[in-house]
């Protein structure tokens, strides 16, 4: 049973269709890849799934359970976490404590506990600060831990954000554009990290990405969209190779970086 | 340069985790307690003010430092406070209107809250300023039972056979509060509900996409902000002894802002100085009134002017507030002779927000 299926989804800003009637399923354990030009809607479907935005039509389900009735904070709750393309980290708190924030879904302790810092409470933090530094451990970002969040650089910033994602043990992870703005070394580096969360630590991925050497490294199978709808929807190569998608987005069909 | 070596978790969790710490806080526990003894009771009626402020101040820091949720509004759980403590006692003892005051206020907080939720920004500002005073009209009517303009004694505090008839006596049981207050607060910033509050002042899309229920955090900050600000009140009018409307004005809700701008946004600690700093002002006003030529000294709004005049000069030029000075000073001493002007800079790549 597929984890994640959008059945004819769309979405519409006034009269710009930014999703138009797009079906696809993500099987759980795979790394499924978005790619199309910029404006194709790539980030709407992220946001469709956070439930940022309400669904013009269709179904959206989530191991088995239909998304349309959620608010986005429970999108959390069920088991999806997500970056952002342009980064929304909490700049005036430590790393730590953007780590410690996205472990929020596991929280049991009550208000009263919190206020009183009952030993419930107390059980609570130190649970969730050694998930955290498990992941500190899996990023390598021990140095920063107690710097704020805003002063650090593009490139640690969004492996931050990719630690929050991490510490709250989702089912599904939405990368959007993980490596837009890293150097290469630092986007080979992404390879291995989501070729290991999908191995080492069986988190289902979807990555909306530009840079199609990531795309053929690590995909299962990649959807082409353009103006909101599907392109091609198959493995990289069968979809790298696509004249329909050549033609929307790719030029030439080599290997490396695509435009964007 | 002091270097600290943390072998647990626990550490970060600890309130005083050094054992300077807690020789310092210790010292200030001893001077706190002995205050009535060492201070003249003028000082003493000054500092029970003081620790009312204070009280407010981690009130408002709550929801405006902590959520980041502006509130221009905030007098009005101070009002609410007073008068439900000032009607209740009429019928039932301290103990029980007390907490009913931190209810009744946090009930109207939340109240204040629910229109607020969509709002941020000026917009949330001019909301609570508004809700304010709709809470204040409704005081003024509702003559029934607040007695409208004329206002309403309010007896001692009778605490089983004890009566608090003096300052000093006041003076614990505030300090008692306040202490509490303090704690709580601290409380809160170390669980997850604190950071929840932080990541929606940051970005509440960010903290929606790690599961923070925007609405119900938002309104339990506004009613634990509201229920502290209205414990403040209750105290207050035991203080004062008589309340009427005009007590909680506009210039109230200013001067909390006052307290926990230029205490130091951010800084619970910070609270506690810019109440220091509160009261410590219209003395100071009054001083030197004396010293101004007379066209000054005679305008009615010169207290407002200089509040104002402070608050844009901490924000402009030390927006750390009173702690940041205090840090400074600290780090002065603690990195002497090596500080220089900008050592506070590199300091602030250490979170605001934990800096308590």
């Amino acid at each position: 049973m597929s984890l994640l299926s959008a059945d004819a989804i769309s979405l519409s800003f006034g009269g710009i269709r930014a999703v138009d009637r797009l079906s696809f399923d993500v099987q759980p354990g795979e790394v499924f890849s978005i790619i199309g030009p910029n404006g194709a809607g790539k980030t709407s479907i992220f946001n469709l799934i956070s439930r940022l935005y309400p669904l013009e039509t269709g179904r959206l389900s989530f191991g088995g359970r239909d998304l349309g009735r959620l608010e986005p904070h429970e999108v959390a709750s069920a088991g999806i976490a997500r970056t952002f393309q342009n980064i929304r980290l909490f700049d005036q708190a430590s790393v730590l404590t953007n780590l410690m924030l996205g472990r929020y879904r596991h929280n049991r302790a009550s208000v009263l506990a919190q206020c009183l810092f009952l030993p419930a409470a107390r059980r609570q933090v130190l649970a969730d600060r050694e998930k955290v530094e498990q992941t500190i451990d899996f990023l390598k970002i021990e140095r920063y831990r107690d710097k704020r969040a805003g002063d650090l650089s593009y490139g640690v910033r969004k492996i931050v954000e990719l630690g929050r994602a991490l510490v709250s043990e989702p089912s599904l992870l939405l990368l959007d554009e993980p490596s837009s703005g890293l150097s290469p070394e630092e986007t080979l580096g992404m390879v291995f990290w989501v070729e290991d969360i999908r191995d080492k630590l069986g988190i289902t991925v979807m990555m909306i990405e530009h840079d199609m050497s990531l795309v053929s490294s690590v995909s299962s199978r990649v959807l082409a969209v353009n103006q909101g709808s599907r392109l091609a929807l198959g493995t990289a190569a069968e979809v790298q190779s696509d004249p329909a998608v050549i033609a929307a987005y790719l030029g030439q069909a080599t290997p490396g970086r695509g435009p964007g | 340069m002091k270097f600290v070596r943390k072998t647990s978790y626990d550490y970060d969790l600890r309130l005083f985790p050094e054992p300077e710490d807690r020789f310092w806080y210790g010292l200030l526990a001893v001077a706190l307690l002995l205050a009535p003894v060492l201070l003249p009771p003028y000082f003493l009626g000054q500092a029970v003010l003081v620790g009312i402020y204070a009280i407010a101040g981690f009130g408002l820091m709550l929801l405006a430092g902590y959520t980041g949720q502006i509130s221009l509004g905030h007098a009005a759980f101070f009002a609410v406070g007073a008068y439900t403590t000032a009607v209740l006692e009429k019928t039932m003892p301290f103990v029980l209107a007390f907490p009913a005051a931190g209810l009744m206020a946090a009930a109207v907080g939340i109240l204040v809250g629910l229109p607020a939720l969509r709002l941020s920004g000026i917009y949330l500002a001019i909301g609570t300023l508004a809700s304010s005073f709709i809470v204040s009209e409704v005081i003024a009517r509702w003559e029934s039972v607040t007695r409208g303009a004329s206002g309403i004694t309010v007896a001692r505090i009778r605490l089983g056979d004890i009566v608090l008839d003096s300052d000093a006596k006041l003076y614990y049981l505030v300090l008692a509060v306040a202490v509490a207050a303090f704690w709580l607060g601290r409380n809160i910033l170390r669980s997850p509900l604190g950071i929840a509050m932080m990541a929606i002042r940051d970005s509440q899309t960010g903290a929606q996409s790690v599961g923070v229920p925007l609405v119900r955090v938002k309104l339990i900050a506004f009613a634990l902000s509201a229920a502290l600000t209205g414990l403040a009140g209750a105290l207050y009018a035991h203080k004062i002894q008589f309340i009427d409307p005009d007590q909680f004005t506009l210039l109230l809700s200013v001067e909390l802002l006052v307290v926990i701008f230029i205490g130091g946004i951010g800084s619970l600690h910070g609270c506690v100085f810019g109440a220091i700093f509160i009261i410590i002002l219209p003395q100071v006003i009054a001083i030197a009134k004396d010293h101004l030529p007379r066209y000054l000294a005679e305008q009615t709004g010169l207290q407002s002017a200089v509040y104002a005049t402070c608050l844009i000069g901490f924000i402009l030029f030390e927006p750390e507030g009173l702690h940041g000075i205090w840090l400074k000073i600290k780090r002065y001493f603690s990195m002497f002779p090596h500080y220089q002007r900008d050592s506070q800079k590199q300091q602030r790549s250490h979170a605001r927000g934990e800096s308590w």
